[in-house]
């Protein structure tokens, strides 16, 4: 048993037209059984800037936790808020302070960089980054996740549509993993508004 | 007289006095003033701004006035890059505690803290104490709205209405006559916050580039606010102060 399979979770992150959207399933469990089916996954840091995180719960709330006190710490300093690069780069390095004991997490970023441009990241859980224009995934349910998305996904998606097809990509995804589903919620951030879903979904 | 104990912080003069602390004191009150009143339904605080040149190319919001977390600030006098040390504690502080227990740091809490540090620097370790006096506004479920004063030696007391630096005799003698307890709003703190500053910078005129105001007031979900006052708002309670003066004023121009 792997300790980044304990929980059980699916985060997918895509870039649209002048937006992106981030998304994950909402289960929290222990091992094969299914305790609460509330638990967010996907947290705001501010306005254009989400963080979802897959991996042990436990660390996820915990560094929840961190990475709100170091933007209090940067918005305090430098009067202004962060930029998702920056602020990929802060967790990237929180992560890898911990190389010997690591969080076991492993997030995906989202948010709108300098003039609304879309920015995704996603870390493995000592902090390595990757940086692309389409989609990132992470979870127990990231090989399915893989799958989907390069079906489905396509570049330039206007707001509706990008919803849409995150929506698709993380159900078909969740519905064939046992520890992530039980419910699923969405973020599709634009320039002026954030639009925040709840999906229906199979519950099992 | 004092130069034979007054070299080193950490001893006491035979009289059982702390030189460097006194000296520290005396370095604020020859800084720019600053006041604080507390309010019914919130807490104002003005400052004189003391740095001023046409070639100056400041790109932080105030001098003399900083937000430590989002339910307390302060104004400073004295030292500016002690105070940077401070605030820059104080931050860390509010967000240590609030990491621990999930809640906003009680505003006293914060006061020892940021008080702890300082009194450290009058006992042990042989360096000179901090230059700085804080007024620290802040509002907290646990006794509303709160002014509190700090200064070199690490004390600190709460106050319904106070000022630091310099003049602050003649600010605090105004404000025990002016400040009416129980029965302040907020319009009628920032008009008395203005009439003490003008009267400590000494001036007929009181310019919105030469102070500073800002507010720690609840909003109608219970959020703290703190708001610093922009140019515009500033000109607009100087000229209501001003009107004010007129009409209250009895001395005869020739």
């Amino acid at each position: 048993m792997s300790i980044l399979e304990y929980n059980g979770s699916g985060v997918v992150a895509m870039c649209g037209k002048n937006c992106v959207a981030i998304a994950s399933d909402m289960r929290y469990g222990v091992q094969q059984t299914t305790v609460a089916t509330d638990m967010h996954k996907v947290y705001k840091m501010h306005d254009k800037v989400y963080i979802g995180m897959a991996g042990l719960a436990t660390d996820m709330q915990t560094l929840v936790q961190r990475f709100r006190f170091r933007l209090k710490m940067y918005e305090l300093r430098e009067e202004r808020k962060i930029k998702p690069n920056v602020f990929a780069n802060l967790v990237s390095s929180m992560l890898y302070q911990k190389r010997f004991g690591p969080y076991f997490v492993e997030p995906v970023i989202a948010g709108l960089g300098d003039k609304n441009k879309p920015f995704i990241c996603a870390m493995d859980l000592i902090g390595a980054p990757v940086y692309t224009d389409n989609f990132l995934v992470s979870g127990t349910s990231s090989e399915e996740l893989y799958g989907v998305c390069e079906a489905m996904y396509r570049p330039n998606l206007e707001p509706d549509d990008l919803f849409e097809t995150v929506s698709q990509c993380l159900q078909a995804a969740v519905d064939r993993d046992c520890l992530a589903g039980w419910g699923a919620e969405v973020y599709v951030i634009c320039p002026d508004r954030v639009i925040h879903k709840t999906l229906k979904s199979r519950q099992d | 007289m004092a130069s034979r104990y007054d070299t080193r912080t950490t001893i006491f003069s035979p009289e059982g006095r702390l030189y460097q602390v006194e000296y520290a004191m005396e370095a604020i009150s020859q800084a720019g003033a600053a006041v604080g009143v507390k309010a019914k339904d919130g807490i104002v605080l003005a400052a004189e701004k003391r740095v001023m040149s046409k070639l100056l190319d400041i790109r932080k919001g105030t001098e003399k006035m900083y937000k430590i977390d989002d339910h307390v600030a302060c104004a400073v006098a004295g030292i500016t890059a002690d105070a940077n040390i401070l605030i820059n504690y104080a931050r860390l502080a509010a967000q240590r505690y609030f990491l621990t227990y999930q809640e906003p740091i009680p505003i006293e809490q914060l006061m020892r803290q940021v008080c702890d540090l300082k009194q450290g620097y009058t006992q042990h370790g042989g360096l000179r104490p901090f230059g700085v006096s804080f007024l620290f506004a802040g509002h907290d479920d646990h006794f509303g709205f709160q002014l509190y004063q700090s200064d070199p030696s690490g004390n600190y007391g709460g106050w319904k209405a106070t000022a630091i630096g310099a003049n602050t005799q003649s600010a605090q003698s105004l404000l025990k006559q002016e400040y009416k307890i129980d029965d302040t709003d907020l319009d009628a703190a920032l008009q008395l916050a203005v009439k003490v500053l003008s009267k400590t910078m000494d001036t007929t005129s009181p310019s919105p580039d030469k102070m500073e105001i800002s507010t720690v007031t609840t909003d109608d979900d219970g959020n703290v606010v703190y708001h610093v006052y922009t140019k515009a708002e500033l000109e607009e309670v100087l000229k209501k102060f001003e009107s004010d003066q007129k009409d209250t004023s009895t001395s005869g121009d020739i």
